[in-house]
């Protein structure tokens, strides 16, 4: 079964990652090639694996959810505040924070289902909707103050010098991984995606699949928004807007690589490592912030040509 | 027909084959000025063909056109045909919902309306004038999708008589071809049709109706040709003509093939009965499947046949209808879902195998084992392993030929695609079977195959019920074979009565009404 081409193909990726590292090791050694360097990197960009695990569940049944960035920074100032200016502890926040995001998936789907509009309209609005709502509860102001209880767990305790927050999002990808490939749950959510009326004459309730994964990517994109704050301790009411595209870009991307064809769990984390990896090179090589744009925005349009390029060739899974 | 003897179309000698076969062999057709004339034949026997020649949609290799005497080069440029004379209204119509009437009337008319700015008020007063002149009470600003069946219709075909008188280039009043715009209109819209169509050959209009319908095309036509496998077998005027004589041009002789099935069922109670059923075209049904049994359901087009095995199986919600099954509770149609059907027992294998049967870009073993993980078995552990080997297990015993489970769904071809959708429903055993068209667009060797399979359910007790367009393959597999009309049951036949031409007999037939007993 396996020919050389089809495992080139799916560890190119990992390939072209490593490839990235060894440049940049070679022009920088003494700053990009540290562990110091790689720790901050894994632990920082824990959020962005999250919200691009919470984005490919509805994009695996079909459906885009554009709201997932705001739904973060609500949720992470919803932390702040409850935190910080209420004082409520942090092992009630949590909850509260899942619910909320949960609630915000519940409202994308609904609207989504029951007035048949498409999705990439709906999360639109209701993403700009939170962050309005965002920008009102902060009067556009940062929030900071938040226990130390939260950072504790977030960003300050370290497993092999790595912020705990990498291995949360390692969790989650392997939930992720094993849920779209190991359950019926995931079989489900990819006919919704691939062959919606095939799955709905086969006896798959369309409808709730899909109102459910709005409902999980609403709680990622809120769990998320914990772990931001966290990170930092504070909570600024417009963090979340610069994630979503490069979260769409290591969706794609990671479509692209382990299984080619497919919206995959550890594809995504590898490819927001590769893109974060690449931002991080070109900052200490000494160029500016437009980079970012240049390389996400690019890495996305790269990144769904390469995947139609896949998808009209063989696809091999299980 | 008019005394000038210059035909509006003529046809010489027009051929054209698929693959080797002759879809269309030396076909001569005249069509004279202010003519309506009919043409008839069976699925496959060439009309199609002829009419996409003529829309120049197919070349063909051999034969001559001539409208109003003048030589139009073959094929004919796609989009130039108005200009040559020629219009077509098919059967979907060509319209959009969404717009209004006046928009849809000029769209794409570019050659009138300038590209840039278009003067509403003043389109609008043209259209009103010519709805007049045709007698039509048809509004501008009505939206297309607010308007009944025979409206848009009357619409489609004035629209296509306005193009043709407007851009041809000789200034020729044209010839629409009506391509089956019927079968869905009640009897009354047929009948303002037919005053449209009076009315347009007043004009000078000509006309080539496409239809089914025998009685309709008596009633309507001047003159008649038929096709039957590629040929022109008659061409007459229809005063004076039979209806038989008619029937017998359209069916020919046919020679009847070995059936695969004989008597029927043993049991004699019935495994599956379906009760009042109604949906968009039939119309209160009674059925009865036996288990064992395969029952055929056919009829013409737009008869309402096809309807039955989608409100069956949930994929299509009836607006009222019980299910009982020998045994099992009553389902109430209107509100089942497929899920409740296959737990029921009910498998529904759809006719549009590539877009509702099997997901393409999806494997093999995905396909097949949706069954059971739409139902949630082995909810959190799916077992590749297992999958795989009971996928491969499938492909053996209905003869799917592919490389590997793995491989995906739209590398096989058409057979083994609808063999493997077979597989992925028949593994349920269940207790009735609901089919669609089961071989549409398949090989020989791959229906006998499909046909075997079907048989080794029924011989597991199963109930089958094939609705299909194809007489011969229910002369083959049908027990019992229900003929349409109109959403309602006009013809049964049973046993030996199962023969091609006696279901072409009973679908061609006068009939309107049978009392199902």
């Amino acid at each position: 079964m396996a020919n050389a081409g089809y495992q080139l193909e799916r560890f190119g990726l990992i390939i072209v990652w490593l490839a990235v590292i060894a440049i940049f090791g070679v022009l920088r050694p003494e700053t990009f090639l540290t562990w110091s360097n790689f720790s901050s990197i894994f632990g920082s960009e824990a959020v962005l694996v999250i919200i691009t695990l919470g984005l490919i569940i509805p994009l695996t049944a079909g459906d885009f959810d554009l709201s997932i960035a705001q739904t973060l920074t609500f949720v992470s100032m919803l932390t702040a505040i409850l935190s910080a200016r209420i004082g409520v502890p942090i092992g009630y926040i949590i909850p509260i924070a899942l619910a909320a995001g949960a609630l915000v998936g519940l409202l994308n789907g609904a609207i989504t289902l029951y007035f048949r509009v498409h999705s990439l309209i709906v999360t639109l609005g209701v993403g700009t909707f939170l962050h309005g709502i965002t920008l009102w509860m902060s009067d556009s102001q940062t929030i900071s103050g938040v226990s130390r209880v939260l950072m504790q767990y977030v960003i300050i305790q370290r497993i092999f010098g790595v912020p705990v927050s990498f291995y949360y999002a390692v969790v989650l990808a392997a939930l992720v991984w094993y849920a779209l490939s190991y359950t019926a749950f995931g079989q489900q959510l990819l006919f919704t995606g691939r062959g919606r009326e095939v799955g709905r004459l086969t006896g798959v309730a369309v409808g709730r699949v899909r109102i459910t994964a709005f409902v999980v990517s609403g709680m990622m994109g809120a769990f998320a928004g914990i772990l931001y704050t966290g990170t930092t301790g504070s909570a600024n009411p417009t963090s979340g807007t610069t994630l979503l595209l490069p979260a769409f870009a290591a969706a794609f991307l990671g479509a692209t690589c382990i299984k080619p064809g497919r919206f995959n769990a550890w594809g995504s984390v590898i490819a927001v490592y590769f893109l974060v990896t690449g931002i991080n090179g070109l900052s200490v090589l000494g160029f500016r912030t437009f980079v970012h744009d240049l390389f996400y925005g690019g890495a996305l349009v790269v990144a769904v040509m390469v995947s139609q390029l896949v998808s009209g060739r063989k696809e091999r899974t299980l | 027909m008019t005394g000038t003897s210059v035909p509006r179309l003529a046809i010489r000698g027009l051929t054209k084959s698929f693959g080797g076969v002759h879809a269309l062999s030396r076909a001569d057709l005249a069509v004279m000025p202010g003519e309506i004339h009919g043409l008839l034949g069976k699925n496959g026997s060439g009309k199609s063909t002829l009419i996409k020649i003529l829309s120049g949609y197919h070349k063909p290799e051999e034969g001559t056109l001539e409208v109003d005497g003048r030589t139009v080069p073959l094929p004919i440029p796609l989009g130039r045909s108005e200009e040559i004379g020629l219009a077509f209204v098919h059967q979907n119509l060509g319209l959009l919902l969404e717009a209004t009437v006046l928009e849809n009337l000029i769209a794409g008319d570019h050659a009138r309306v300038g590209q840039w700015f278009v003067n509403w008020r003043a389109e609008a007063a043209r259209a009103r004038r010519l709805f007049e002149q045709h007698h039509l009470d048809l509004d501008p600003w009505a939206t297309v999708g607010d308007l009944s069946p025979v409206k848009r219709a009357q619409l489609a075909i004035v629209r296509a008589a306005d193009r043709v008188g407007s851009h041809s280039e000789h200034a020729s009043p044209g010839l629409l071809v009506l391509d089956e715009p019927t079968p869905f209109l009640p009897i009354e819209g047929v009948r303002e049709l037919f005053v449209l169509m009076r009315r347009l050959k007043e004009t000078g209009v000509s006309i080539v109706f496409v239809s089914h319908d025998i009685d309709e095309v008596m009633e309507i036509t001047d003159r008649i040709t038929v096709l039957r496998d590629g040929q022109v077998i008659d061409s007459f005027n229809t005063a004076g003509t039979s209806r038989a004589r008619t029937v017998e041009a359209i069916v020919g002789r046919s020679l009847s093939q070995q059936r695969l099935v004989h008597a029927a069922p043993s049991t004699s109670a019935p495994a599956v009965s379906a009760s009042k059923l109604s949906g968009r075209i039939v119309r209160n049904l009674d059925l009865d499947v036996a288990g064992g049994e395969i029952l055929g359901l056919t009829g013409l087009i737009g008869s309402g046949y096809d309807e039955v095995p989608r409100l069956l199986a949930g994929a299509q919600p009836a607006s009222a209808g019980r299910l009982a099954m020998a045994g099992g509770a009553v389902h109430d149609l209107a509100r089942i879902r497929p899920a409740d059907a296959i737990a029921a027992g009910v498998a529904f294998i759809p006719a549009d195998r590539q877009k509702l049967g099997l997901a393409l870009d999806l494997s093999l073993t995905e396909n097949a084992m949706l069954p059971m993980a739409a139902r949630g078995d082995h909810r959190f552990l799916l077992d590749h392993r297992a999958r795989q080997a009971k996928t491969a297990e499938l492909m053996r015993r209905f003869v799917v030929k592919a490389e590997a489970p793995q491989q995906a769904a739209s590398e096989l071809s058409g057979g083994n695609q609808q063999k493997l959708l077979l597989a992925k429903w028949l593994q349920l055993e269940p207790k009735l079977v609901l089919l669609d068209e089961p071989t549409q667009g398949i090989d020989v060797g791959a229906r006998r195959e499909i046909y075997e399979r079907l048989l080794e359910a029924c011989a597991g007790g199963a109930a089958v019920i094939c609705a299909t367009s194809e007489f011969e393959q229910l002369e083959l597999i049908a027990h019992r074979v229900l003929v349409f009309e109109r959403g309602r049951i006009k013809a049964e036949l049973r046993g030996d009565e199962v023969t091609k031409s006696s279901i072409e007999a009973a679908c061609y037939g006068e009939t309107r009404t049978y009392e199902h007993a």
